[in-house]
């Protein structure tokens, strides 16, 4: 089934879809073929070219044709983030509650888990970006969660 | 005499260069590391590795007692100094002699005297060896330093007596401009050297920096080899270096060459050394001055090792055992064309910035006529504590022309991602016509600085790659983490969510 996502480049928003055989279209364009591999390189036409990608949370780095570019995924249903990290984590699609970590007033730390989500048989923890303070927990074990959602905030 | 056990006072890709001598040559490396390198590279490189202090430079890798400790503990015969931190310290070669180690460099009084560029430009004038005009003011307050400006003329170039490295240096075009640069210079060069005495001397319009390798040994034998052309700077920095230098004639060579002997032997010279020359002018026209000498191994010195043929290293570590150089210099001739880039963590877009944060990605070009010396890997996480160069590429071919297109391949099959480096900038420089004409002067950089560090519009091709990344990374932090995600192994739940609801 072919996805869309958006991908943030600076102030531009680009709608992407991806089809099953790997076909992308950016912003209704020209289909642009990929392949990609397992260790973050990918085949893109036309011409045929290998670039190289990372992702270190919803930033998405490439090298391709020797230039770097940093894009951000903008997931669907969630507002833009505030920059630094701050304000409420929502879940990004349908999920269960498994157990909850913190509670109002809890100091955290950057990369604790928060809440622990379960969803198509995974358990899934939510981590802290950022240190910050838990301001307001707005979910509890056993909770089903729909997609942009607030859970938690943290300030 | 041989040596059994050697302790490399340096850190990064210049700490694994010499482990690699060792290796071939039998001899057991000992690498030493700060508290922010317990993981580094060099540290796994080396058969042994002694800790020396916390990250700050001043509290490991400059502390003379630090070293001495840590090579008399292990057994050490002796000590590898590399670049930059105490390579260039008279008072740590002479900490290795008095300990009964071998200093891997010149003796003391030698580095002492060519550090000092009063003494070393004495030294040279003696030998006949050409200098810029240029004079150390006796009064060194500002209208003193001024009227020593006046007395050579302007433009002229105000630097700190002390030291090299661009640090300290300033170009004083007229008497309005000369105090507020004065001052800068002096401030500068006592941060840096703790000693803010200025030097003055005539400005060389759009110079070429061109040094000479020499080589010494304990038994009266200097050679040169060959030149380094290392115009390409920023900031005083170099950039790219290569050999031959292009439009450089063969007699201007061949009296350069002769130069540098005579110099390293006024200097009383030993081991690897550089002499560094300013080049005014074309063809059999150009003239050559002394700047200064380099009393170690430079970090360009794969340049001289890919078109003479030879390993420095391992000469050096010969030498320092008072064997006799390995070459003559009848056997000694440049083959071919090399070209070095140095990669390092900054950011061109923004003024250069040095960068720090995780290598999300690192992967190093290989093939034909490329070598690599590099003191990082993916996963790691570049620190700030430290000169931010990551890698030094070197590539050999048979002509300058095949030279820029390997290394400029080589560059677009490097990608390093997680932090920005200056490989695009690179590859930038090596597409620029002036660098392809060989049309190189050390204001090449500052003069292009707009079109070699414009920002790149986002090609469609960019976004695709990043839609259709295959994310290697687990979901319950229990799995193999694979890369691609922190190196401190977090994992934004979000994006792992994502895609696996794909």
């Amino acid at each position: 089934m072919p996805r869309a996502i958006v991908l943030r480049d600076g102030a531009a928003e680009h709608k992407v879809t991806v089809a099953d055989d790997g076909t992308v279209s950016v912003d209704g364009g020209r289909p642009i073929r990929t392949l990609a591999g397992p260790a973050g390189e990918v085949r893109v036409d036309e011409p045929p070219r290998l670039a190289w990608t990372a992702a270190a949370g919803d930033t998405r780095w490439v090298f391709i044709d020797g230039e770097v570019f940093e894009l951000e995924v903008q997931p669907e249903g969630r507002r833009r983030r505030a920059a630094g990290h701050q304000g409420s984590l929502s879940a990004p699609m349908p999920a269960t509650v498994v157990r909850v970590e913190a509670a109002p007033g809890d100091i955290v730390r950057r990369g604790d888990a928060l809440i622990i989500l379960e969803a198509m048989k995974m358990e899934l923890p939510v981590r802290s970006p950022a240190d910050g303070t838990v301001k307001a927990v707005h979910c509890k074990a056993g909770d089903l969660v729909q997609a942009g959602v607030p859970l938690i905030e943290i300030e | 005499m041989s040596l059994r056990r050697l302790l490399i006072a340096n850190r990064g890709e210049i700490a694994i260069r010499v482990v690699r001598a060792c290796r071939e040559m039998g001899i057991e490396s000992v690498a030493v590391y700060s508290d922010a390198d317990a993981e580094a590279p060099h540290v796994f490189a080396a058969d042994r590795a002694v800790r020396i202090g916390p990250p700050a430079p001043a509290d490991s890798y400059l502390s003379i007692p630090a070293v001495i400790d840590a090579a008399r503990s292990t057994g050490s015969d002796a000590v590898h100094p590399g670049y930059g931190f105490l390579s260039e310290n008279a008072s740590f070669a002479r900490a290795c002699e008095e300990a009964g180690l071998v200093f891997v460099g010149p003796p003391a009084d030698v580095i002492e005297r060519m550090g000092s560029k009063i003494a070393a430009r004495a030294l040279m004038e003696a030998a006949q060896v050409p200098v810029v005009p240029g004079t150390v003011p006796a009064d060194q307050s500002d209208a003193g330093v001024v009227a020593a400006a006046r007395t050579i003329g302007y433009p002229v170039l105000v630097k700190a007596s002390a030291g090299g490295g661009g640090k300290g240096m300033r170009v004083v075009r007229d008497d309005r401009s000369a105090p507020e640069s004065i001052q800068a210079a002096r401030r500068e060069a006592s941060a840096a050297f703790g000693d803010g005495t200025l030097y003055v001397e005539r400005l060389i319009q759009r110079p070429r920096h061109v040094e000479i390798q020499v080589f010494g040994d304990a038994h009266g034998a200097v050679v040169h080899l060959f030149e380094r052309e290392c115009s390409i700077q920023r900031r005083h920095q170099k950039v790219v270096e290569e050999s031959p230098s292009p439009g450089l004639s063969p007699a201007v060579r061949r009296a350069m060459g002769e130069a540098a002997v005579a110099a390293a032997r006024a200097a009383g010279y030993r081991n690897a050394g550089t002499i560094e020359f300013l080049l005014e002018g074309e063809g059999d026209a150009a003239r050559f001055y002394f700047l200064e000498m380099n009393t170690r191994l430079q970090v360009e010195h794969p340049v001289t090792e890919a078109v003479a043929g030879v390993d420095l290293v391992r000469a050096q570590l010969t030498v320092a055992a008072g064997g006799a150089l390995p070459w003559t210099q009848d056997e000694l001739s440049q083959r071919g064309h090399a070209i070095e880039c140095r990669v390092y963590a900054e950011d061109p877009e923004n003024g250069f910035l040095p960068q720090a944060g995780p290598l999300l990605l690192y992967r190093e070009p290989q093939g034909p006529g490329i070598r690599v010396d590099s003191g990082v890997r993916e996963g790691a996480t570049v620190s700030v504590n430290y000169d931010p160069l990551l890698a030094k590429l070197t590539v050999t071919a048979e002509s300058r022309e095949a030279a820029i297109a390997r290394a400029r391949a080589a560059l677009r099959s490097f990608p390093v991602l997680g932090i920005r480096t200056n490989i695009p900038f690179l590859i930038r420089l090596l597409d620029h016509e002036e660098v392809r004409a060989g049309r190189l002067q050390t204001g090449l950089i500052d003069q292009h600085l707009d079109e070699l560090t414009a920002r790149r519009e986002t090609p469609a091709e960019a976004i695709a790659a990043a839609a259709v990344t295959r994310l290697r990374q687990h979901f319950d932090g229990q799995a193999q983490l694979h890369g691609g995600e922190s190196p401190s192994g977090l994992v934004d739940p979000w994006t792992a969510i994502r895609e696996w609801g794909r």
